[in-house]
């Protein structure tokens, strides 16, 4: 009965948003997403402030029996990491879809928009439902919303392409959850997460936990299952980046910590640990380095997402290898910095994206070296975009730094305890190494982007884009600067959560987190503080001496131009020589050769693409040619080879019967 | 609170010494005379009084950064005790604040640098980047060496007691203090990675950074530099006097002269290396630093080595 409602519910969205005038199909989207945000989000606060858990619906479902859609606490968490995001996203929508209103045809600006609504509305049920059936409907809904929303600039061939790439690896995945959730249900006759500790006790544990890393891992760019992100955002127009990196990669998370949650204190808890702890690290590595050398704004950002998915699997690994070993502090410690990285990485990543929306809507390109400068053109959005990147960059003052903080502070515990300490010392040694890279990269983003001179006439010709789209941004924006000023009172939102994964002692939320983050809070001030007293005093003593403007000291070259510019290529030139192992460089056009001395016009245009690209594709026709070749040197073409095979597998067929075997 | 105003001092005195130490060392070993100890803060003091000249390529970006990177160095300063006596800040984790605070002033210098765009500064911020991402887990697994040894994850508690004699707390210590020597020479654009002295902006990494700062801002700037090789060379004393001496008085000295000497003795002796064997110095510096940990680790499980 209820997925007769749910039908009627989706359809009616459609009919709604399809009747509705062109102009004012967002406003219809956005209404139905705001109602049902606010209607989940009241049970949501009311869950996370300590009330009973919230039971929206209870129903059989066509395979897997009783299932239910149930608020408990970290269903809450993602619920309003989804609504905040989503709102912000159909508001950015508005603005972002403004100049396409004219080029295409209204529906496909519904399709849109229904995709959108859906989209949102699948996640919502995905972290709500109890598993099994409606689990997987919400699922596949999901994916096939977000890759209606990919496939909004279709006539670009390369836009096709990555759509297409993203719906079958999303179902390689798939295939992956329902073999977990049958596995389940076979063993312990029902496929809900909640009766998955049965399963684990019967010594499935690895099984599947293995299974449901893969399923989720698809979706939330765990390497080597990453290969997606970087083709399909930059195919995507910009909010729906922004919502499928900032949000719906999370829902991968999100699956990954329920499972975890159900496995009890053992020695698998302690694999499982390792596991995540190890997919963590490589993850992160991987998409950081990936990220530095990227020159495509989109695709360093996607990189990007990829290794804030390693940190978040960092502080989760940290906290179930100290679960198992019974050190309830670390286990809290590092759970609330993955919770808090979720959190943050949801809003900084949002307003990435919405900033990459805004160059892109006024240069049509997202070539990191066609730009420059752009902070005088747009300094609305440059101002926005340097909070983000400071945030993620994971810097103090910002929220970026309290998750990183917390799950550092994990680790330094658990080293200083002398528990798993080799595992948490690997995860400081590579968290630190990430976080450096990525400063690297974020440092070469905004530079090359905002800084600097125009390399381009489109750049110096932009315009400020308009305050729909400036008033979506400062959403996440305040919330960036409220959580890393405040994050005393910001890790209220995930105490609950975080005591219940961690399932450990109110006291050490209370004594420790708390009274830490209150000093983190005050160094926060302080540096705010004293900054902003130096900038007055050094102002005050330049009020009346002479200060004067000239051209850049171009160190006694009388010339310099513009073109000379450090380019965001050769920013990561250093480290590209370093990780040149891990690309695959493909080039168009050709180098200056040293022979010439004058050198005519060039053109050369080199991309970094990931040597995993190929384990979903041509590896395995790569494989399948080999094998190939093996098998043709059977085919000799002299009649009298082919009777003797003939004749070994009679034989063949005739000793495996006298074994018995056929 | 006495303690406190006292330790915030001593580091004051620290910072504001060593650059003299050193030049005075570079000066004797080239058997000059040498400048007066004091005449780095008379060449600042000139910068301070001096109006500036600005690119009219940067933005507003490039006359904040030098706040921001001199109030992160102040508030850096505030987190390293003089040996027995307590800084202003001090809390669980402070070790991560610190680092991330030097992090947000190197974020600050590169931007400002990226704002001219000029060839030669963008060259200083890609290098300047690339070190300091590759000198980041140095940093923090020395921290981490400290922090297992010591049983405390904060500065204050880290260096709050004096330890009693014990060989395996002495090798770590010394291991550590070396380490954070060497961390020295990498933060803050020394020979053999980076020559303050150069003459060519192709080779340069710190001073090409700061080509287009004048007057104030460069104050600014260079006395930020001091603070942030103060913070690293009394984590690297406090390190040597935990095994022994462990009063400000033997601390503080110990950190001037140890960075002082260390920094004009290489500085005298060796030269720069060519830029494309730096990146390989410093991973060495991060591979040795892995190498201390887990010796310590070894150390604490009372493994006979």
């Amino acid at each position: 009965m209820f997925y007769l409602y749910f039908l009627l519910f989706l359809v009616l969205i459609t009919a709604a948003i399809f009747a509705a005038p062109l102009r004012y199909k967002v406003w219809v989207t956005t209404a139905i997403v705001a109602i049902t945000t606010i209607a989940l989000a009241v049970p949501s606060i009311a869950v996370l402030a300590g009330t009973d858990n919230f039971r929206i619906i209870e129903m059989v479902g066509p395979l897997f029996g009783r299932e239910s859609l149930l608020i408990d606490s970290l269903s809450a968490l993602f619920l309003l990491i989804i609504g905040v995001a989503g709102c912000a996203t159909l508001i950015y929508s508005k603005g972002y879809l403004q100049q396409y209103l004219d080029k295409k045809s209204s529906a496909h600006i519904s399709m849109h928009y229904v995709a959108l609504a859906v989209l949102i509305v699948s996640m919502m049920m995905v972290v709500t439902s109890s598993g099994g059936f409606s689990f997987l409907l919400a699922w596949e809904l999901m994916t096939i919303a977000s890759f209606i929303l990919i496939l909004f600039d279709a006539q670009r061939a390369e836009v096709m392409r990555a759509a297409l790439a993203y719906l079958v690896m999303m179902h390689i995945g798939f295939v992956f959850l329902v073999a977990g959730f049958t596995t389940a249900y076979t063993y312990c006759g029902s496929a809900s997460f909640e009766s998955l500790p049965i399963c684990f006790s019967q010594g499935k544990t690895i099984l599947l936990l293995i299974l449901f890393l893969i399923g989720f891992g698809m979706k939330a760019g765990l390497f080597p299952m990453h290969v997606w992100l970087p083709e399909a955002h930059p195919a995507a127009p910009s909010h729906v980046s922004a919502i499928m990196s900032g949000v719906m990669i999370k829902t991968g998370v999100y699956g990954i910590m329920r499972v975890v949650w159900q496995i009890s204190a053992s020695a698998e808890l302690h694999t499982a640990g390792i596991i995540l702890l190890a997919v963590g690290i490589v993850t992160g590595l991987w998409g950081v380095i990936l990220a530095a050398v990227q020159n495509d704004v989109k695709r360093l950002l996607a990189y990007s997402s990829i290794e804030n998915i390693g940190v978040i699997f960092i502080g989760l690994g940290v906290s179930t290898l100290a679960r198992s070993s019974g050190n309830d502090l670390v286990a809290t410690l590092a759970l609330c910095g993955a919770l808090m990285h979720t959190i943050n990485h949801s809003l900084f990543k949002t307003l990435l994206f919405f900033g990459a929306g805004n160059i892109y809507s006024q240069m049509h390109t997202t070539l990191l070296d066609r730009f420059g400068g752009v902070a005088k053109s747009m300094p609305v959005t440059a101002i926005l975009f340097l909070v983000a990147v400071v945030a993620i960059c994971a810097l103090p003052p910002l929220n970026g730094f309290v998750g990183e903080f917390l799950i550092y502070l994990g680790m330094f515990n658990s080293v200083r305890d002398g528990v798993d300490t080799l595992a948490s010392a690997a995860g400081i040694l590579s968290l630190s190494l990430i976080g450096g890279i990525v400063v690297l990269a974020f440092t070469k983003l905004y530079s090359t982007v905002f800084l600097g001179s125009p390399r381009h006439h489109h750049v110096a010709e932009a315009e400020e884009v308009d305050n729909c789209r400036i008033g979506a941004m400062a959403i996440p924006a305040a919330a960036i600067i409220l959580i890393g000023a405040l994050p005393q009172y910001a890790i209220k939102i995930i105490e609950r959560t975080s005591l219940e994964l961690s399932q450990s002692r109110i006291s050490i939320f209370d004594g420790y987190v708390s009274s830490t983050l209150w000093k983190v809070s005050l160094t926060a001030w302080l540096l705010i503080i004293v900054v902003v007293l130096l900038y007055k005093l050094k102002s005050r003593a330049q009020n009346n001496r002479t200060i004067a403007q000239s051209p850049t000291w171009g160190c006694g070259f009388t010339s310099p131009n513009i073109r000379m510019q450090y380019t965001g290529e050769s920013f990561a030139e250093g480290l590209e020589s370093v990780a040149t192992n891990l690309t695959q460089n493909t080039v168009e056009g050709r180098r200056v050769s040293k022979n010439e001395i004058f050198p005519s016009s060039h053109n050369y245009n080199v991309r970094h693409k990931d040597k995993i690209d190929r384990l979903f594709a041509a590896w395995w026709v790569e494989l399948l040619y080999i094998i190939n070749k093996r098998i043709m040197t059977l085919r000799t073409g002299k009649i009298n080879n082919y009777i003797l095979f003939a004749l070994l597998f009679l034989m063949l067929i005739f000793i495996l019967s006298l074994l018995n075997w056929i | 609170m006495g303690a406190i105003a006292l330790n915030t001092f001593l580091m004051l005195i620290v910072a504001l010494s060593i650059p003299g130490v050193i030049n005075r060392t570079r000066s004797i070993l080239a058997g000059r005379k040498g400048p007066r100890l004091t005449q780095h803060l008379h060449n600042v003091r000139l910068l301070l009084k001096k109006g500036s000249v600005y690119s009219t390529t940067t933005t507003i970006l490039f006359r904040i950064a030098p706040a921001v990177y001199l109030g992160a160095a102040i508030v850096a300063l505030l987190f390293i005790p003089v040996a027995d006596l307590y800084p202003l800040i001090s809390f669980d984790g402070d070790v991560i604040c610190f680092a991330y605070t030097l992090a947000l002033a190197r974020v600050a210098i590169i931007l400002a640098a990226m704002d001219t765009g000029s060839s030669f500064e963008g060259m200083g911020a890609a290098r300047e980047a690339l070190y300091g991402a590759l000198i980041e887990p140095a940093l923090m697994i020395g921290f981490a060496t400290l922090a297992m040894f010591c049983g405390y994850t904060s500065f204050a508690e880290i260096f709050e007691h004096e330890q009693s004699f014990n060989l395996h707390h002495t090798i770590i210590m010394l291991l550590t203090a070396f380490l954070f020597v060497m961390i020295t020479f990498v933060e803050s654009g020394r020979v053999p990675v980076d020559d303050p002295r150069t003459h060519l902006e192709l080779t340069m990494i710190h001073e090409v950074m700061c080509l287009d700062y004048s007057g104030v801002d460069m104050g600014m700037i260079h006395i930020a530099g001091w603070f942030k090789t103060a913070c690293f060379s009394m984590i690297a004393a406090n390190a040597v006097a935990a095994m022994g001496c462990f009063h400000w008085w033997f601390a503080v000295p110990l950190a001037i002269l140890l960075t002082g000497l260390s920094v004009g003795i290489v500085e005298s002796t060796q030269a720069r290396n060519k830029l494309i064997r730096n990146t390989t110095f410093i991973v060495t510096i991060s591979a040795l630093a892995a190498l201390i940990f887990f010796i310590g680790y070894l150390l604490q499980l009372n493994i006979n080595i």
